[in-house]
């Protein structure tokens, strides 16, 4: 009975390591209008990722939903993605950048600098190397390195500048440290409000989830206090990376899954997306929401790495974090 | 007859089989490759690993060991304001899980937090964020942890103070002891197998901890063999630092183990007469009063009023959540995992009663291991497990395995919970049948009883208040497990653990403050239920 049941159920089940509660009501979106139910497991990332290898051929799980393009790399390494996220419809809309044949991202974030407007003021072309000069000594806040999105953004430093070099920015970096690395990202942009710091590195949606009032009326007027920039504008832009899923290789309902990764990407989905989530949009034609489009939308984005490379990298700028003492 | 010893013999053998799968699995998965992440532990890591749990470990053993003895020593000899009421408001504490106070404390303490709020409000805007000491990382860890698990100390140390033959103030005096020379020579000393358990359980916890650590990046042990594991697929290297913290908690359990025994000793109380307890006066009284109320404060009020204010500061969370599938999923995972775990320690302890033999008492003592694996790993060793037995059975009898019977299923998340529980239920049952005389079995044989209807109309009737504990304990165990739950459920499956941890996920503690808030609850609940058996002083 459980068998024909699940061979003749109309549904998509998805693993997710994101935990929005507006992703499961734009899932509750698609099941209204196509009919197909979308079953959910939550969770953290590696261990639903073994989970999914190690239920292999039985496994139930049609999509697996991350964030940090490195997770998505490195699980199709594995060879746990099937060829087909990137549908025909979605080859269209998404930038070749954020999608491979075995996954596509669903949203962008940028990973940039906050500051104190008071008592700094970067100059246009500061960078992500530059937080590392003697000069800020004691004045930076980021989080720990065993933080994925750390680990992202050293690879792609690994990726531009070699190993040697980003292990002496690391090394310069820890001089900097205003205190030890402790809390998530937005705790970095609360220290610069606070003033135990200048400068932060964040993602760009902690400040707009603290700017949307949903943290409360301190928070909120906390966050008016940070500016924030996005650096490397003189060379290869500002480090972006994705919210993304790919279709696994044992899913039962391929099609479906299609279907959903389809219905991600389309404008209202999108519109949905970027509204609860502040993260920016993945294809042309949605608007950020207005507290992430104030800080500017014409930036250049680092649109030369190649997101593929996070994943391979991110053992190596791990050990380089390490041995600065991160 | 002889069948149905049989039956007994096979049963003892099954359950610590089953019990042990998790632990053998760990251990045997050296057939997977090796990753590059020992290089990286042996360089950087490894000694910060261990550092860190080891000032872990110290910093919750000597608060728990501060809080819990000292409350203890205060409620079991003295009259003081808040007395009666302390005595079992202390063990609030147990409903509040560590990762939840961790949730708390940074609530509070972070810039622009509760706290900075409280200030802005009573004295107007001011640059307080630098005068709010910020209590994260592993002053964080240790301190939630801490004000969680000090209950077990104090139930413990407490019940060994009620429970002693003499009062051993009035020894103290005869002797000739100031009150200091008293507490320190005589009453410290008699408690201290208690303590031990006590502490050894505090110890085991914090060991397997992972929702504090985790949510303030503190990289213990367990983190350590999580991520070689799983992050790293090291197994090499995971399974070396499984054994070195299996070691560390092996010599607690012998530790436990052989004070668990010193502690029957010291439990011969005479006559069952409550002890009278001496009047405190003046400052001493106030002090004893101010103590308990502070810690009364810190480990319950403190946490259930940072959820209580957000919950009612952002109501627009409540829409969000399933109220009641949250409560039928709790009660459904409870109900079937008490009755799960109660009829078997009820058969296993009744196997060992009735066999006498030497070989199942010590696969028994194997089985509780379960306990000290830390929950997290266990989930993970039981979905390897299950994948690779089916995987054999279906290349031998070719057929289509049954992964998904035990994978994301409740009754894979009941055997989970079963394996990591059933040290606690069959100690809980143990405990109560080492009163029942075994000439009381004799006499039953003697009249003619069988083995099963002495088991029936003579065990269970006199180990009625032990099963309402144990499945108490039980209850409140699974109510506040995280890791297993999270990797084991099915589809759409939520506990109030899990959707409290998804929202501190994705930063809205805030949002995990309604769910959080329905935990301590219900757990609350539970614990009032059995405070009765918890404080009895009979």
């Amino acid at each position: 009975m459980f068998v024909s049941n699940a061979l003749f159920a109309n549904e998509v089940n998805v693993f997710s390591a994101r935990h929005y509660d507006s992703d499961v009501q734009l899932y509750e979106k698609f099941t209204a209008k196509t009919g197909i139910k979308v079953n959910v497991v939550s969770g953290k990332d590696k261990a639903l990722q073994k989970r999914i290898k190690e239920e292999g051929k039985d496994s139930k799980a049609d999509i697996y939903i991350t964030a940090d393009a490195g997770r998505l790399g490195a699980f199709q390494a594995e060879g746990m993605f099937q060829k087909g996220a990137s549908s025909a419809a979605i080859k269209k809309v998404v930038p070749a950048i954020f999608r491979s044949p075995y996954w596509v991202g669903i949203a962008k974030r940028a990973r940039i600098i906050y500051y104190n407007p008071k008592t700094v003021n970067p100059s246009w072309n500061m960078s992500y190397e530059d937080l590392a000069d003697p000069k800020y000594k004691g004045r930076v806040v980021i989080r720990k390195s065993s933080n994925i999105y750390n680990q992202s953004l050293v690879a792609s430093l690994i990726k531009n500048n070699g190993e040697k070099k980003t292990a002496a920015w690391a090394k310069g970096m820890v001089n900097n440290f205003a205190r030890k690395p402790t809390g998530n990202d937005r705790a970095q942009i609360l220290a610069v409000a606070a003033g135990e710091a200048d400068w932060a590195v964040a993602n760009t949606y902690y400040l707009a989830l603290m700017l949307s009032g949903s943290k409360g009326a301190e928070q909120q007027a906390a966050a008016k206090k940070v500016k924030p920039f996005f650096p490397n504008q003189d060379g290869r832009g500002t480090h972006m990376n994705i919210s993304g899923g790919g279709i696994l290789k044992h899913a039962p309902n391929k099609a479906n899954a299609v279907k959903l990764l389809e219905f991600l990407l389309t404008p209202e989905a999108q519109q949905h997306i970027v509204n609860n989530t502040f993260e920016y949009p993945m294809i042309p034609g949605v608007k950020a929401n207005k507290l992430i489009a104030q800080f500017g939308l014409d930036f250049k984005q680092d649109l030369k790495t190649k997101v593929s490379n996070y994943g391979k990298l991110q053992a190596k700028a791990l050990k380089v974090m390490n041995e600065a003492g991160w | 007859m002889s069948n149905r010893i049989n039956f007994w013999l096979i049963f003892s053998f099954l359950v610590p089989l089953l019990v042990a799968i998790p632990i053998v699995t760990v251990f045997l998965s050296f057939f997977e490759t090796t990753g590059n992440y020992f290089d990286l532990l042996k360089d950087t890591l490894l000694l910060r690993y261990v550092s860190n749990s080891f000032i872990l470990l110290s910093g919750v053993l000597f608060l728990t060991f501060v809080f819990g003895v000292i409350a203890a020593y205060f409620v079991s000899f003295y009259n003081f304001p808040g007395v009666n009421f302390f005595k079992w408001a202390l063990i609030l504490s147990f409903a509040v899980p560590a990762y939840i106070y961790a949730y708390s404390l940074v609530a509070f303490f972070e810039n622009y937090g509760t706290a900075f709020t409280i200030l802005t409000f009573f004295f107007g805007e001011g640059d307080y964020n630098k005068y709010i000491p910020k209590f994260d990382g592993l002053i964080g860890s240790i301190f939630s942890i801490s004000f969680s698990l000090f209950g077990y100390v104090y139930v413990l140390t407490r019940a060994s103070f009620i429970f002693q033959s003499h009062n051993l103030i009035e020894v103290g005096k005869n002797l000739g002891l100031s009150t200091k020379e008293n507490f320190f020579k005589i009453i410290l000393p008699s408690a201290r197998p208690a303590i031990v358990v006590g502490l050894s359980l505090v110890a085991m916890e914090t060991l397997s901890d992972f929702g504090t650590v985790d949510f303030f990046s503190i990289s213990t042990l367990t983190t350590a063999i999580y991520n070689a594991w799983i992050s790293f697929d090291d197994l090499a290297t995971a399974n070396q630092l499984s054994l070195v913290l299996l070691l560390f908690v092996l010599l607690l359990f012998i530790i436990e183990n052989l004070s668990r025994k010193g502690a029957k000793y010291h439990q011969n109380s005479k006559g069952n007469k409550a002890i009278p307890k001496i009047n405190l006066k003046g400052s001493i009284s106030f002090f004893a009063s101010f103590f308990c109320f502070t810690l009364f404060f810190c480990s319950f009020v403190f946490p259930v009023s940072q959820m209580t204010y957000w919950t009612i500061k952002f109501p627009k969370y409540f829409q969000d959540i399933d109220f009641w599938s949250l409560n039928i999923n709790t009660i459904l995972l409870v109900f079937l995992s008490s009755i799960f775990l109660i009829t078997f320690s009820f058969m296993s302890n009744y196997g060992n009663r009735v066999s006498k033999s030497k070989l199942i008492s010590y696969l028994s003592t194997f089985s509780i291991s379960g306990y000290a694996l830390p929950g997290i790993i266990l989930a993970v060793a039981f979905i390897t497990f299950i994948s690779w037995f089916s995987d054999l059975l279906s290349s031998v009898f070719a057929f289509g395995g049954f992964k998904n019977v035990f994978i994301g299923s409740t009754l894979g998340l009941v055997i989970a919970y079963f394996v990591r529980f059933f040290s606690l239920s069959f100690n809980g049952i143990k405990s109560g049948y080492s009163k029942i005389n075994n000439s009381i079995d004799e006499n039953a044989y003697l009249l003619g009883y069988s083995k099963l209807k002495t088991f029936t109309n003579i065990h269970l009737p006199y180990l009625k208040t032990n099963i309402l504990l144990v499945g108490v304990l039980i209850a409140l165990e699974i109510i506040k497990e995280l890791p297993i739950t999270l990797i084991l459920r099915p589809f759409n499956f939520e506990t109030f653990a899990t959707k409290a941890y998804s929202y501190a996920a994705q930063d809205l503690l805030e949002a995990a403050a309604f769910p959080s808030l329905c935990l301590i609850i219900w757990a609350s609940v539970f614990i009032l239920l059995i405070s009765k058996y918890i404080l009895s002083e009979k």
